[in-house]
């Protein structure tokens, strides 16, 4: 049979950001794909590193909208271990607050999202109806409901007052419920488990092979969460468990998403019962010593890596950011092969891509015409020629 | 049946959606939206300008006397804050020593010119 290349995108109506799919196609199934995702470089590493500590962070909020607190505390993370900052415990289990409210809005909106492209636009409606609960109690405490600019480098920005506290806790039983309703459809629709299971299979070895992050992999059996195997924050104290399923498809990501979700709820819960009294910062020193640091944080769709290297002054050196898209698209390439062209939308949906925060890199022509490929090889030698040329200066 | 029930909890409850404009959306205390500055307030130390991640405060020259816990003094300069460029992080008001520039508890506008200023 004929192989034919089927493209979709940059620009396409059933895309919500740019992409370049090239899907070979024999027939209705799917053959290959060849990915391009660099139509939303920013430079914001660049500009990241023009910044001084305190006006760095706005702007590393503004990476990604969803994650916006995870690259925030990633990056005060990483400055703070290289000042040696002793973070007050308040301003940990507030940070872990926004963090898994964080978690939960973007895992709600994702289910409705998934809902939304198998045609359940009724699950999608009320998804983000509930929602907004948490994008509510996030604006409350923060001050905003997206970029919500809670930390800082030594601390946090806002203290929770009393009231804040019993009013998060009286809107939680209900978010509840709905989370538990939630799971009842997903597992009982015959509308989600017709689209969703068995499709976008990606085995234990695959997932480890691939680099694979986050839900994604932990529905594919990889019991691996940053939360737990490198705690940040106040992780270390709260009780929770690491949510893995063992079906390695689209409905295991999905019932992944959910469990994370009850778990969110629960550290929630715990940390506004637990939060300890004191401050909510420590004074910070303006410059940062000599230092290289990553610093990892689990970010709603996976592990998020922020290498910081600092020089002795207010701003950093270089900042390089890997997000868990980036880390999980190359699993969808593999996924995607013997699957049918219509479900190429559930499957590309469920490692919940963010396209903007994923492009970090492009290479033109010399002519700056069109877009170029690097070997392995190619880049690590580039790498260390940009580094000579760096030392030399 | 959990949909078909959750259909009907939702045909005997009140509509969700607020309808903004006629309607007003509630906003918590403590939210940080339009930007203002406090002109008697302000002592032109700069920092709001010096802090502004977007850049978006410049100072300009004006000497007024104002008066700071009871003492006159005269300031050389006062902030502007481009309008539409502001991202409304909050910094400029945290960092103000004397609480001339808020971010106000009311929604800020949308506009396509980043020139208008706020003075």
């Amino acid at each position: 049979m004929p192989q034919v290349i089927l493209p979709i995108g940059p620009q396409h109506p059933a895309l919500k950001e740019p992409v370049n799919f090239k899907v070979i196609v024999d027939g209705e199934t799917i053959v290959g794909l060849e990915l391009d995702v660099s139509y939303t470089h920013r430079g914001i590493e660049k500009a990241a590193e023009q910044r001084d500590f305190i006006r760095v962070v706005p702007l590393l909020e503004r990476v990604c909208g969803i994650c916006s607190h995870a690259h925030g505390t990633a990056f005060v993370m990483g400055i703070e271990e290289v000042m040696q900052l002793e973070i007050p415990p308040r301003a940990q289990y507030i940070r872990t607050i926004v963090a898994e409210l964080e978690r939960m809005h973007s895992h709600i909106l994702w289910l409705g999202v998934a809902a939304h492209v198998v045609g359940f636009n009724t699950l999608f409606m009320w998804t983000w109806r509930d929602r907004e609960t948490t994008q509510d109690l996030l604006e409350e405490m923060t001050g905003n409901r997206m970029n919500y600019g809670i930390n800082e480098v030594g601390g946090v920005r806002r203290d929770l007052t009393p009231g804040q506290i019993t009013s998060a806790l009286s809107r939680l039983p209900k978010l509840e419920e709905q989370i538990a309703k939630y799971v009842d459809m997903v597992m009982n629709q015959e509308t989600m488990l017709l689209r969703f299971r068995g499709i976008g299979k990606l085995s234990k070895a695959e997932a480890l092979k691939y680099g694979t992050v986050g839900p994604t992999a932990r529905a594919s059996g990889v019991d691996y969460d940053i939360r737990r195997d490198d705690p940040y924050i106040a992780y270390s104290e709260i009780p929770w468990k690491v949510v893995t399923d063992t079906s390695g498809d689209v409905f295991g990501r999905t019932l992944v998403r959910i469990g994370e979700l009850q778990e969110s709820l629960g550290i929630i819960r715990y940390c506004l019962e637990h939060l300890p009294e004191g401050q909510i910062g420590v004074p910070a020193p303006k410059v940062a010593p000599v230092a290289e640091i990553l610093s990892r944080y689990e970010a709603p769709r996976g592990e998020l890596v922020h290498f910081i290297r600092t020089n002795n002054t207010d701003r950093v050196e270089r900042i390089d950011i890997r997000t868990p898209t980036l880390a999980n698209w190359t699993s969808v390439t593999v996924s995607l092969v013997n699957q049918n062209i219509a479900d190429i939308p559930v499957i590309v949906a469920a490692i919940d891509p963010c396209l903007s925060c994923t492009s970090r890199i492009t290479i033109l022509s010399e002519r700056g015409r069109k877009t170029a490929e690097m070997t392995w090889d190619q880049l690590s030698e580039y790498g260390r020629k940009s580094s000579r040329e760096r030392d030399r200066c | 049946m959990s949909v078909l029930r959750e259909m009907l909890e939702n045909l005997f409850s009140r509509p969700f959606t607020i309808l903004y404009p006629k309607e007003k959306v509630p906003i918590p205390v403590g939210f940080r939206g339009k930007i203002a500055i406090v002109d008697e307030k302000c002592i032109g130390c700069s920092r709001c300008a010096r802090v502004c991640p977007a850049e978006c405060i410049t100072m300009i020259p004006d000497e007024t006397e104002i008066e700071v816990k009871g003492k006159k003094i005269v300031r050389k300069k006062r902030p502007v804050v481009k309008f539409f460029r502001c991202i409304r992080c909050g910094l400029c008001e945290q960092y103000c020593p004397s609480e001339a520039i808020i971010m106000k508890c009311q929604l800020s506008e949308s506009g396509t010119d980043k020139e208008v200023l706020v003075q």
